[in-house]
């Protein structure tokens, strides 16, 4: 049997599911917190989560890279 | 008959497509987060795309299961023709159940039992059958659900703002999860394309070269990509849309952050799976999403007899599309009589679902009940609900005190205290009834 194949998948999935998630969440709450009124830097706020934001698409396209056997041959 | 088990072969990646739909897109549509039409298109385009991108999957999703090559047993043509009776004849039912059920396991099944009523029980390979579909069946969900609901839980925890000094909550804003969702669930559809549309092709390789007009152990030809991808597309357009509404609505509630942690962890599931070689099914992935990722929130309720269907349902896909599969087997070893009769029956299986369908169309307009308020302002919502919430309570209690006066007169002597409004309203019915 393959329980290491399936020990792989789980926790392959387990870390690329909650980077992304973790990722694209904090953007989300920084771009909440941003929009605050009484906030004292809301641009900084604003780019933070855009880094968020990108670099949850660059796991995404990372991940794709890794798939993809057009690229990785 | 190379040509008829061809377009067999197409019609099946056809009904995967539509099938397969609900994976990707049921739980936007059921957020609001794309509109079922520019949904299906989406993932129609997707799965075009992602059928491109990867043949790996074809040489080794259908291989292995049944013995085949110089040791074991030759397919032939009509074995694989019969399977694939099988697969969409169950793939039609489970259609018009609105189950979503694993075309895949559908294709093995038909396969298996074509093989064992054509050739016999030696012809089946019991390990890897039990390698390729049976553990798989047991841990996809439970891998895809665990994950969601770590993430699920994950992206409410981060998101959750309260005010420092006061620790009563703020508004939350979690709107830009619904936004993300787009991106998710565009790439649960291209890992579909990946993943499925690559076992027809694999298939129609494999009639191909048992016809002996493709030499063993090559790839499949451009033309056959185009074809499966093209058939899976249209099939995904098409729109399962009564497996769009189990897996949007049926299931749990869905809100866009749930949505969008379930759609991450199927996508990245199918990817890991057929990336490391222990193939899942996408569609008991993504069942399995959106169960764990209902278990994720709180204040959300699965509806556990619709989950308990749903796995009935895996459970026959196996022996159901093996019956039909070994069924049409034993029609085709008699002669060309045979697959002619097979042949039409099953088109006119197929046609009489379709037909019956008709009756309770379930179409994009109303696969699910969209949240129309999903663009609109979170709050007024909130607060519409609270109303909602509160008229309701004030009716239960009306509803309450009218039993009560109903049951009053039924025992005349009630106790005093608390009783004695109803008991008063009880005889002022009394006397207005006289």
């Amino acid at each position: 049997m393959k329980w290491l194949e399936l020990l792989t998948v789980a926790g392959a999935t387990l870390i690329a599911a909650s980077t992304v998630v973790t990722l694209y969440a904090l953007g989300v709450r920084l771009t909440a917190i941003a929009a605050d009124a009484s906030q004292p830097s809301p641009g900084l706020k604003r780019s933070l989560a855009y880094v968020c934001f990108g670099l949850c698409g660059a796991a995404v396209l990372f991940g794709l890279y890794l798939i993809i056997p057009y690229f990785s041959k | 008959m190379v040509a008829l088990v061809i377009a067999l072969a197409l019609f099946f990646d056809f009904t995967n497509g539509f099938h397969d739909t609900a994976n990707a897109m049921a739980t936007p549509i059921a957020t609001g987060a794309i509109k079922p039409k520019t949904a299906v298109t989406l993932a129609a385009l997707l799965n075009l795309v992602g059928a491109f991108l990867s043949t790996e999957v074809a040489k080794t999703v259908s291989g292995g299961i049944i013995r085949e090559g110089t040791d074991g047993v030759q397919i032939t043509p009509e074995i694989i023709f019969a399977g694939l009776m099988g697969a969409i004849l169950w793939n039609m039912i489970t259609w018009l159940k609105g189950l979503p059920s694993s075309s895949s396991h559908a294709l093995f099944g038909g396969l298996i039992g074509a093989a064992i009523a054509g050739i016999g029980f030696g012809s089946v390979n019991l390990e890897t059958l039990m390698q390729k579909v049976i553990l798989p069946a047991i841990f996809a969900p439970l891998i895809a659900g665990l994950v969601a609901y770590v993430c699920t839980r994950l992206a409410y925890a981060l998101t959750s703002r309260h005010d420092p000094e006061t620790g009563s909550k703020l508004t939350q804003k979690r709107g830009g999860f619904r936004t993300g969702q787009i991106f998710t669930s565009s790439l649960v559809a291209l890992a579909h394309g990946t993943n499925d549309a690559q076992k027809t092709m694999g298939i129609i390789t494999l009639v191909l070269i048992a016809a002996g007009t493709q030499a063993p152990g090559t790839g499949p030809q451009f033309w056959v990509i185009a074809a499966c991808a093209f058939a899976i597309a249209i099939g995904t357009y098409s729109g399962g849309w009564r497996i769009i509404r189990t897996m949007g609505s049926g299931l749990t509630e869905v809100k866009p952050a749930q949505g969008f942690a379930a759609e991450t962890s199927t996508a990245s599931a199918i990817l890991a799976s057929s990336h490391l070689g222990f193939a899942l099914s996408t569609t008991q992935v993504a069942s399995g999403s959106v169960i764990g990722s209902g278990m994720g929130r709180k204040g959300t309720t699965v509806r556990w007899n619709m989950v308990g269907k749903i796995a009935v349902g895996w459970l026959f896909t196996l022996p159901a599309a093996g019956i039909v599969g070994a069924l049409t087997a034993l029609l085709v070893n008699t002669g060309v009589v045979g697959v002619l009769i097979a042949a039409i029956a099953g088109t006119g299986a197929v046609l009489f679902m379709f037909f019956y369908s008709r009756k309770s169309a379930v179409g994009h307009h109303n696969a699910v009940e969209v949240e129309e308020a999903g663009q609109a302002v979170r709050f007024a919502k909130k607060k519409a609900m609270a109303r909602a919430r509160a008229e309701a309570k004030a009716k239960a209690k009306a509803d309450a005190s009218a039993k009560a006066n109903a049951k009053a007169p039924s025992s005349p002597k009630a106790e005093a205290g608390p009783q004695a409004p109803a008991d008063a309203d009880a005889t002022n019915s009394k006397e207005t009834q006289r």
